[in-house]
């Protein structure tokens, strides 16, 4: 077996991933050049070329990074709401367990419905304004956390809480001391899967109905057969779900240096 | 590919010709050269990180060599050949396979029949205690019983040349005891010839016949000290204890 | 002690249920504050269930009917999908060549939710069933190909090692050592990607179809029949959760070492 030192291995990776990537692009560009793929589907050159026209010329009502901006702020909006309530909730629900009898089963029976579900009952409730965006991103998330901090805080191990209730620890010390930094691992993989829950209820909402947003350009790219426009859509979602990926993954690191077993 | 399996392990003779082993431009192992004989029982001690692990990794070959030669029997090693098991310092139960089934793993993958398979299975089992177990899987089990299984496993095989990387060293000093004592009741029957590395000088002068004493990095053999009082041997006596000085004097880590 | 506490709290579960479902019911039926176009009754949404099993009004299709169309497409894809990806990611771990090349790839594909790749689908072969079962096995492979890659690479090297030293081959390595210490990974792959492939059907189906579950709360929505959505949202729910029953008897089956 070969050895390889953590060093190589990174600049391996990154080698290989702009590689990989890189020739990704080139088998792209000549399927579509050279077989009759091409004729229904785009270059990745045009397709790049389009991203760089439409970040200038606006597509629909405003440019390229206007709709990605618009899609990102409704996820925001109600993912903070979400992430805030569902902390909230899950720390209590864990700790207290008449709160655990009260929300449990509700929780339970809704959690199965998936998000995108709901995104017909939402436009029903609250027609084209924002709120039904608001309405979906919050239901896409705020389940997941909860349950995600529920157990969290009862994976919590009872040998710290009773050592530490012996040392004469109060009700709030126990919060800030034990059960707040072994919980913060679960509210970061909660938020992690709630982000991306929410980024692709977004792309689907949009594309149910909308008239800005990453869905609704790959949406009327469809319903107009203009594969250059999907195609651009799509690989903004892609981007920018990466992005969101890399920028919890950060915070995650940032926050969680002692635990190196949240991922 | 084993032929017959033999019931007593006939013992490897192993040489070492001037085994080197770089990380990159990191000096590990700085031409090292000993003989084993058959069924003879050598401890490696030596600093902590002074590589020992790097050491037996090599031997068997989970490591590349940068240069020498590793000789069994006259021939280069090969796990695929010789009848080799080694024991791992850290728990290395299959955590899907029952006790059972964990203890059959190398003699599995030696396609050795299934009867026999089970008369050494049951044997085993019968030697480290754990019958009672059989059926239960690694995360059921305490830390020495896990232990218990790995040793189980590699003696199954009746391999004729064992290596164990500071087996005991994450258990409590009784239960320490307890598995040596086991372990050279195993040895005695079987006639494998053992390498044990192990940190723990009062440990080596218990168990070994030969004491190999290794320096720091790069780490070269300091000396070969031999052991020779007779089995059981007895931690408080005087020529033990005279010993385990001598052999403390000549690693002086600190 | 114990165990009169645990019955009280279960107790408390059971009021708590009654109790929404009668504010529920008092907020539309009791005193109207609610009209059934907005939100119905819990009664009425069970009546619009019992209706909905014989009756294809208004949306063309009883409510079995539905069901088994949007099941059809999601089996076929993700099945196919599953039986693709788990080899494939087994072997792109297994052998490091492909793994540094194919790895970036899937990482990028991946971050592209399932139902982005409707209208690419419905431009080449219309709403019918290909476009959408196409769909489901692109979500399908990307994760069981991930999960079965890191179940791989998450091998511990100390158990690769005691195959080694007795001599194991290549083969044995994999198939004794490796794959079943991807087992829980390649299992949770299996859930995802079955959530993942319910999802996007109803998804699927809310863009571009004439018949499956998602398409009946769809029409239901353009005609302000909420009981019918919420019946469909209800049966969404569960059977997405029996889906995954065969799945957790798998992992009941293979993993009786625990977790691992």
């Amino acid at each position: 077996m070969q050895t390889k030192t953590p060093a190589q291995e990174r600049r391996d990776k990154i080698v290989f991933g702009t590689l990989a990537v890189f020739l990704f692009l080139v088998i792209w560009y000549l399927v579509t050049k050279l077989t009759a793929f091409g004729e229904i589907f785009p270059d990745p050159v045009t397709v790049l070329a389009n991203i760089g026209d439409k970040f200038v010329n606006p597509l629909g009502k405003v440019t390229l990074a206007g709709h990605i901006l618009v899609s990102i702020r409704r996820v925001m909006a109600a993912f903070v709401v979400a992430a805030a309530g569902g902390i909230v909730l899950g720390v209590t629900m864990g700790w207290y367990p008449v709160v655990e009898a009260i929300f449990k089963p509700i929780i339970e029976f809704l959690r199965p419905i998936p998000p995108i579900a709901w995104i017909p009952i939402s436009i029903l409730w609250y027609g084209f304004s924002e709120m039904s965006k608001y309405f979906l991103i919050f239901l896409a998330s705020f389940f997941v956390i909860t349950i995600s901090v529920y157990s969290g805080v009862k994976s919590v191990d009872p040998m710290l809480i009773r050592a530490a209730r012996m040392l004469g620890a109060k009700d709030n010390q126990l919060f800030t001391t034990i059960i707040i930094p072994s919980v913060v691992p679960y509210i970061f993989s909660g938020l992690q899967v709630a982000l991306g829950n929410s980024w692709a209820s977004i792309v689907a909402a949009e594309m149910v109905q909308s008239n800005m947003g990453v869905g609704w350009i790959i949406i009327t790219g469809q319903q107009s057969s203009n594969m250059v426009q999907i195609v651009t859509g799509i690989v903004c979602i892609a981007v920018v779900g990466m992005l969101l990926v890399m920028i919890m993954r950060g915070l995650e690191n940032k926050l969680c240096a002692w635990n190196k077993q949240g991922r | 590919m084993m032929g017959e399996q033999k019931t007593k392990a006939a013992g490897a003779r192993v040489e070492v010709r001037n085994l080197t082993k770089k990380f990159g431009d990191l000096l590990v192992l700085d031409d090292i050269s000993f003989n084993v004989e058959k069924g003879e029982f050598l401890c490696i001690v030596g600093p902590t990180g002074c590589g020992k692990t790097t050491f037996l990794n090599s031997l068997t070959r989970l490591y590349d060599l940068t240069a020498g030669e590793i000789l069994v029997n006259g021939e280069a090693v090969d796990p695929k050949k010789h009848n080799i098991s080694y024991i791992f310092q850290e728990y290395s139960a299959m955590p899907w396979l029952s006790v059972e089934d964990n203890i059959r793993f190398g003699l599995d993958i030696k396609g050795v029949p299934k009867q026999e398979a089970q008369e050494n299975v049951e044997e085993m089992l019968e030697i480290v205690g754990l019958e009672k177990f059989r059926k239960q899987y690694p995360h059921q089990l305490s830390a020495s019983m896990l232990q218990r299984v790995s040793i189980a496993r590699a003696f199954a095989t009746k391999p004729d040349l064992l290596l164990m990387d500071e087996p005991y060293g994450q258990l409590d000093i009784e239960l320490r005891f307890k598995l040596e004592d086991e372990l050279i009741k195993l040895w005695e029957k079987l006639g494998t010839t053992v390498l044990f590395i192990t940190h723990n000088i009062e440990e080596a002068v218990y168990l070994g016949q030969n004491i190999m004493v290794l320096t720091n990095k790069p780490t070269k053999v300091k000396t070969v000290i031999p052991d020779e009082i007779p089995h059981p041997r007895d931690v408080t006596a005087p020529e033990f204890v005279k010993l385990r000085n001598y052999v403390t004097d000549m690693i002086k880590w600190w | 002690m114990q165990k009169k506490k645990s019955k009280y709290l279960w107790i408390l579960s059971a009021v708590t249920v009654v109790f929404v479902l009668f504010i529920w019911w008092l907020v539309t039926d009791g005193l109207g504050i609610f009209t059934s176009n907005t939100l119905p009754s819990p009664i009425k949404i069970v009546q619009a269930f019992i209706k909905k099993l014989t009756d294809p009004n208004p949306d063309g299709a009883t409510l079995g009917a539905h069901l088994l169309s949007s099941l059809k497409i999601v089996l076929s894809g993700y099945l196919l999908g599953v039986v693709i990806g788990i080899p494939m990611g087994i072997v792109m771990a297994w052998y490091e060549k492909a793994d540094l090349m194919i790895r970036p790839v899937f990482d990028m594909i991946r971050t592209v939710p399932g139902i982005a790749w409707v209208p690419v689908m419905v431009v080449f072969c219309g709403i019918g069933f290909t476009s959408k079962a196409i769909v489901i096995f692109i979500g399908a492979v990307v994760a069981n190909v991930i999960n079965a890659y890191s179940g791989i690479k998450q091998t511990k090297q100390v158990h690769l090692w005691v195959g080694a030293t007795f001599g194991a081959s290549n083969w044995q390595l994999l198939t004794k050592i490796a794959l079943p210490s991807a087992f829980p990974m390649i299992i949770n792959g299996l859930k995802l990607s079955l959530g993942g492939a319910w999802t996007t059907i109803v998804a699927a189906e809310l863009l571009a179809s004439n018949r499956g579950i998602g398409y009946m709360i769809q029409q239901a929505r353009g005609i302000l029949r909420p009981d019918i959505i919420i019946v469909g949202m209800f049966v969404i729910g569960i059977v997405g959760s029996l889906l995954m029953l065969p799945i957790s008897l798998l992992e009941k089956k293979v993993m009786k070492g625990g977790k691992w």
